[in-house]
């Protein structure tokens, strides 16, 4: 928020409206685990127990072997089980049978009730079948408005402020505000756009530079990965040439991308999963899935991307030591 | 888990370029578009695509992938073959069709390292 920029009753509601609005189309389905973690209930307890440890998740969802869902055993049923000394018992006699479970299609609003209403840490979610199809904690909630919020910034904050000052924005970082000392760049590459074949020359010379800076092989996948992306559309969409610039540092690596071609006219349809706009000569050389700038998000720590029909796409990701897994 | 040798001789496939090693493979992705593949490929699989084009080698070398064996195309052009010896990655090529291969590959208990969900960093 810009300074002098007081809260007022109407303001808070307008917000609220928004917010509601953006959270609207969330639905369980979106935010599950879908890789859930089961035991049946001929397991002890104590095979629960060491689940729960090993994996570092705070309840068990008890299937009949067939996805049917039969109960749940928690943290809690743990503690009376070692209180009560039958640890060693099968899970059938202690689990919770009374389930409160969620449906795949039940949307953001709901499931936040359900939580309040009746205060388990985590839901199981079943399908009309009975099945379990996930399973959703506070911490997934958390993370699916966590990352529509970066939308948000991405999309609105940001990129509206920068169009509006009306700066050139292939001077300044999008993330900082800073300018960019692009000859102070670490590594710089050109990307020619006329030999598709190309394409992903830049991200491998830059996964090599980062090999010679650090070990951290998780850190260099994701900066490759996310910039062979962005490099890959500068070739195919932008019609234009581009260069990545690279900022290697021991806590981030900064890596922004720019073309100056035809660009992109609705950044926010663009960043969704599955939109393309690509030919079906361009589906032949194997791109086109409308996953790229989603990947792009999914790997980078941070991200903004800034482009008007006809101006050209500046991209900047910034990738943390320590940070997506 | 099985070698690529053992792929490479129960798809009946011809070699494009190997290292020296015998890489264990532990699952199979099989996607024609690439950021499928970026999005949820990871090391340990091999890349089973139709695309021949050097991109399928370059995104299989960026996700840390194991091998790649190209499906059905007549020919795989020099410029991808160049590209495997230049990043060392073990390409080959099966001229069966993407179900019979996958298949194949099924019924040896591989794997789908494209499964939603798996590998996302
Ligand atoms: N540099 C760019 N210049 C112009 N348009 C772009 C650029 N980058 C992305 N776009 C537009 O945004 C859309 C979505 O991009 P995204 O990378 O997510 O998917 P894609 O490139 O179409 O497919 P994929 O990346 O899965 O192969 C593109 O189809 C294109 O319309
Ligand atoms: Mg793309």
């Amino acid at each position: 928020m810009r300074k002098g920029n007081t809260l007022t009753e109407r303001n808070v509601d307008d917000l609220l409206d928004k917010l509601r609005g953006l959270f609207a189309d969330i639905t369980a389905r979106d935010i599950m685990i879908k890789s859930v973690v089961t035991l049946t209930k001929d397991r002890t307890m104590w095979q629960a127990k060491e689940l729960m440890r090993i994996c570092k998740i705070s309840g068990v969802p008890i299937t009949d072997g067939n996805s049917q869902l039969e109960g749940i055993v928690s943290i809690e049923d743990i503690i009376v089980a070692l209180e009560g000394n039958h640890i060693t018992d099968p899970i059938e006699k202690h689990m919770t049978r009374n389930l409160v479970t969620f449906s795949p299609e039940m949307n953001l609003e709901t499931l936040i009730e359900r939580f309040n209403r009746y205060r388990y840490g985590r839901f199981p979610v079943v399908d009309s079948d009975g099945k379990l199809v996930g399973i959703i904690s506070k911490k997934d909630i958390i993370g699916a408005i966590l990352d529509k919020f970066r939308l948000i910034y991405v999309h609105d904050n940001r990129r509206r402020e920068i169009l509006e000052q009306s700066v050139d924005w292939f001077d300044k970082s999008l993330i900082s505000g800073d300018y960019v000392e692009k000859t102070s760049a670490d590594f710089v590459y050109h990307i020619d756009y006329t030999d598709v074949d190309t394409a992903g020359v830049g991200s491998a010379k830059l996964k090599s530079y980062l090999k010679t800076l650090t070990d951290d092989d998780t850190l260099i996948r994701r900066v490759s990965i996310a910039c062979y992306e962005a490099e890959v559309n500068v070739v195919i969409h932008s019609g234009s040439e581009g260069y990545i610039f690279a900022w290697y540092d021991e806590d981030v690596t900064r890596v922004r991308v720019e073309d100056y071609g035809r660009g992109i006219e609705n950044v926010e349809q663009a960043m969704k999963e599955g939109f393309s706009t690509a030919s079906d000569h361009v589906r032949e050389l194997g791109f086109g899935a409308g996953m790229g700038l989603p990947n792009m998000r999914r790997y980078s720590d941070k991200m903004v991307v800034v482009s008007e029909a006809g101006k050209g796409v500046v991209l900047e990701m910034h990738f943390y030591r320590n940070g997506r897994k | 888990m099985m070698t690529l040798s053992r792929i490479i001789e129960i798809l009946g496939c011809e070699i494009l370029y190997c290292g020296d090693e015998d890489p264990e493979v532990e699952s199979v992705g099989a996607a024609d578009l690439m950021s499928d593949v970026l999005a949820f490929g990871g090391p340990g699989m091999i890349l089973v695509t139709g695309l021949n084009s050097p991109q399928c080698v370059r995104t299989a070398s960026v996700v840390g992938a194991t091998a790649v064996v190209i499906i059905r195309k007549r020919n795989v052009p020099e410029t991808t073959i160049e590209l495997a010896k230049e990043l060392d990655m073990p390409l080959v090529h099966a001229r069966m069709s993407m179900y019979r291969a996958c298949g194949i590959l099924f019924n040896e208990n591989l794997g789908d390292s494209l499964e939603e969900g798996k590998h996302i960093d």
